[in-house]
């Protein structure tokens, strides 16, 4: 038996998604913003939203995304709300409702907008629900990225979901005390103090023991074994190239489109 | 002078940055390379600081007023850190924070060591597989760091400061959540290792007579007493506030001398002592 | 700035450092779990302020501003990823006021609670300076925070310039909460232990 499980993971219990490695997924995200950005066409943004929500659907919709949609939903109402009624290029009315006019140009511009938040969220919710954080690990480190920086970006990933559990506890115990009676800013700041700042210490203190464990433990030898890559990828460096290559130029046009304005 | 053969410490005093209280005093001592040293004292007389210095935590990561040396064999902790590190193994007193925190399994956590300086695979495969038996978790391979109890954290934290088979081994108190039964194993695990200098601060007196060569009795940053255990326990004085073993106790009691006013300490000086006894 | 206890590490208080020590690394995560905290507590109690920077405040404070930025950085990133993907472009701010709190600490702009206002006045201005074409280009200019969203609509609906009404609808809550963060942590930070200080500062 193999005690340290870390050969290349079997072909049949494999997604398509699978064979698409992190790096590729993050810059397809950036790409897809940025098409967005170049692109204002309604349709176009349109497509792009079902092209994303695609991707996300033929994977696997985790509830964090569900919980980032509905999230961003009332602000993009507010959005269309304000940009419908204020929007600076409102000219032609699209109704009336007791003689407050809602108009088109602002209500075309709120829609672009949030179809470009939408497309951000779906794009990057097909990479959190079809990576994980060990794979994510180990194929940043077998790319060549720093192992000190893979450990920051990995450890503040494990460290989250920790603190989520630990403040639902405090959150808990502070319930069973009762409800906050202080009503002012002042006092209900004052009134967290007391549990900050032991929770602070005690976190700080942790970070001084695991920095003295892993120098200790060789962390920072530079004759560390890289880890390998959890799956066998797809042409990665050629997509790499490929998406850094034509977002660079989406962000080029778009750049130049902004300074012509004022030429 | 150093000798290639000894760890020998000279004049060490040290004053931590933050605290104008001197934590170690002038201490001068010295023992034989592969021996096992048991560092005992009450609260707060500097036995985590003599741990931190002899691993080089002290001076590399944490800074004070340091004089005099120390040397390990050829090794010392203010010359040359990276070299001693290399050679040392060290379990922290708190075995959670000994952990990687990024481990998914037992296994990876004990790997872990081994991966940053380079060792082979199936290597790995074979030193991990050999101190989980070694330390009774095997069982836990798969599982979890953060499953694991007090004691099975402990032992854990003892296997990732072995793994990479050192030369010298400082334990932080190691046992302190173990059970008795666990307690037991570990100091009989101990007694087997071979060619390592191992200095263990414990609070289980009768434990450290068993198996320590030496003692360094530490009382208030000073060294106060040294020797073998024998010698120690026999010259404790009260306001050192030092446990005495049971069999010293016993033995004290019934007035089984080794003569020259020496009680036993340990389970072999009692035999010895009765056995004189019967054959007189 | 006090004695020096290593000989070796002569020239340690550059505050310019891009080589991340071990101590820094382990630091991040910590600061980064404290927004995360500051900002639960924040909501837990209704207060019309984020509070999310405090981790970012202490690690500047503790490490310099290279580490307040990347903590300020890897915060808003992890935090996208995981919680709300649009907050992945305040990374930005994020990186500002990590690097803006590190040199006035250093400066001595956090010795006195006189001083605390001042900076925390220069955080907040920076802050709504980075997030309000942010605030224009993806949310319309908009903030997500009512009362100040409902001020943005307020001047707008009376023709004033958007960028004015977006700046404005983010200074008025950046100044708030990043003098109530300043407070806080300037506060915490004479709590601190003076060993955990010291470990810091010899550890960069």
């Amino acid at each position: 038996m193999e005690i340290r499980d870390n050969s290349i993971q079997r072909i049949a219990q494999m997604h398509w998604y699978n064979f698409v490695d992190p790096v590729t997924k993050l810059l397809l995200a950036l790409f897809l913003t940025m098409l967005s950005f170049d692109f204002t066409n309604l349709y176009f943004e349109a497509g792009l939203v079902l092209f994303s929500l695609m991707l996300l659907l033929l994977s696997r919709l985790s509830s964090a995304t569900i919980n980032a949609v509905s999230f961003c939903l009332f602000l993009i109402a507010t959005m269309v709300l304000i940009q419908g009624l204020f929007y600076s290029g409102n000219i032609h009315p699209l109704f009336s409702v007791m003689r407050i006019t809602f108009y088109r140009e602002g209500f075309l511009y709120a829609l672009t907008m949030s179809a470009r938040i939408l497309i951000i969220i779906f794009a990057i919710g097909f990479f959190m629900s079809t990576t994980t954080v060990s794979e994510n690990a180990k194929y940043l480190e077998s790319i060549g990225m720093p192992y000190k920086l893979v450990y920051l970006l990995m450890s503040v990933c494990y460290i989250l979901p920790q603190i989520q559990q630990n403040m639902k506890k405090i959150q808990f115990a502070e319930r069973a005390r009762g409800i906050n009676p202080q009503k002012t800013v002042t006092q209900k700041v004052r009134s967290i103090l007391p549990i900050l700042i032991p929770l602070i210490i005690k976190t700080f203190d942790q970070s001084i023991n695991r920095s003295i464990t892993l120098q200790l433990r060789g962390f920072d030898s530079p004759s560390r074994t890289l880890a390998t890559p959890k799956y066998r990828y797809f042409q990665t460096k050629l997509s790499h190239y490929l998406l850094t290559l034509v977002t660079i130029l989406l962000i080029g046009w778009k750049l130049w489109q902004i300074i012509s304005k004022f030429l | 002078m150093a000798n290639n053969q000894q760890i020998s410490i000279n004049d060490l005093s040290f004053t931590y940055r933050h605290d104008s209280k001197t934590v170690l005093h002038d201490i001068s001592v010295s023992a034989p390379l592969n021996s096992i040293i048991g560092i005992i004292g009450n609260h707060n007389a500097g036995k985590t600081t003599l741990c931190r210095l002899l691993a080089g935590i002290i001076p590399n990561m944490m800074s004070g007023q340091l004089s005099g040396d120390i040397h390990i064999g050829n090794l010392s902790p203010t010359h040359d850190w990276s070299a001693l590190n290399r050679q040392t193994g060290f379990v922290l007193q708190d075995p959670a924070s000994q952990l990687s925190g990024l481990a998914d399994t037992v296994a990876d956590e004990i790997a872990f060591d081994l991966l940053n300086h380079g060792v082979a695979e199936a290597e790995i495969q074979r030193r991990v597989a050999d101190v989980a038996a070694q330390l009774q978790l095997t069982a836990q391979l798969q599982q979890s760091p953060n499953s694991l109890s007090g004691g099975q954290l402990q032992r854990l934290a003892i296997a990732t400061a072995i793994v990479t088979e050192p030369t010298l081994l400082i334990l932080d108190n190691p046992t302190s959540e173990m059970d008795p039964q666990g307690r037991r194993a570990f100091f009989e695990w101990l007694r087997r290792i071979k060619n390592t200098t191992i200095l263990l601060v414990s609070n289980e007196i009768d434990d450290l007579c068993e198996i320590a060569d030496r003692l360094w009795l530490l009382a208030d940053g000073e060294l106060v007493s040294q020797g073998t255990p024998l010698e120690v326990i026999n010259q404790l004085k009260s306001e050192w506030q030092i446990g005495t073993p049971k069999i010293y106790q016993l033995a004290k009691l019934m007035d089984w001398s080794l003569g020259a006013d020496l009680f036993p300490v340990n389970i072999n000086q009692l035999r010895g002592c009765l056995h004189d006894r019967d054959s007189n | 700035m006090k004695e020096n206890g290593i000989e070796n590490k002569g020239n340690r208080f550059s505050m310019w450092k891009l080589h991340l020590s071990v101590a820094t690394v382990t630091l991040i995560p910590a600061a980064v779990g404290i927004n995360y905290v500051a900002k639960a507590f924040a909501e837990g109690l209704k207060l019309p302020l984020w509070l999310g920077s405090l981790g970012t405040y202490l690690a500047s404070m503790l490490a310099g501003p290279t580490a307040g930025a990347i903590s300020g950085f890897i915060n808003n990133i992890i935090y996208g990823l995981t919680l709300s993907p649009v907050s992945t472009v305040y990374s930005i701010t994020s990186i500002a006021i990590g690097i803006v709190v590190g040199v006035l600490f250093n400066r001595g702009w956090f010795t006195n609670a006189k001083r605390v206002f001042v900076s925390a006045i220069l955080i907040a201005l920076t802050s709504a300076i980075i997030s309000t074409p942010l605030n224009v280009i993806f949310w319309g200019g908009q903030t997500g925070i009512p009362w100040g969203d409902a001020l943005f609509a307020g001047m707008i609906g009376n023709h004033i310039n958007i960028w004015i009404a977006s700046f404005t609808d983010e200074f008025v809550l950046d100044i708030l909460d990043k003098v109530v963060v300043a407070y806080i942590a300037f506060f915490i930070y004479r709590q601190l232990p003076q060993r955990m200080i010291n470990y810091f500062k010899d550890n960069q």
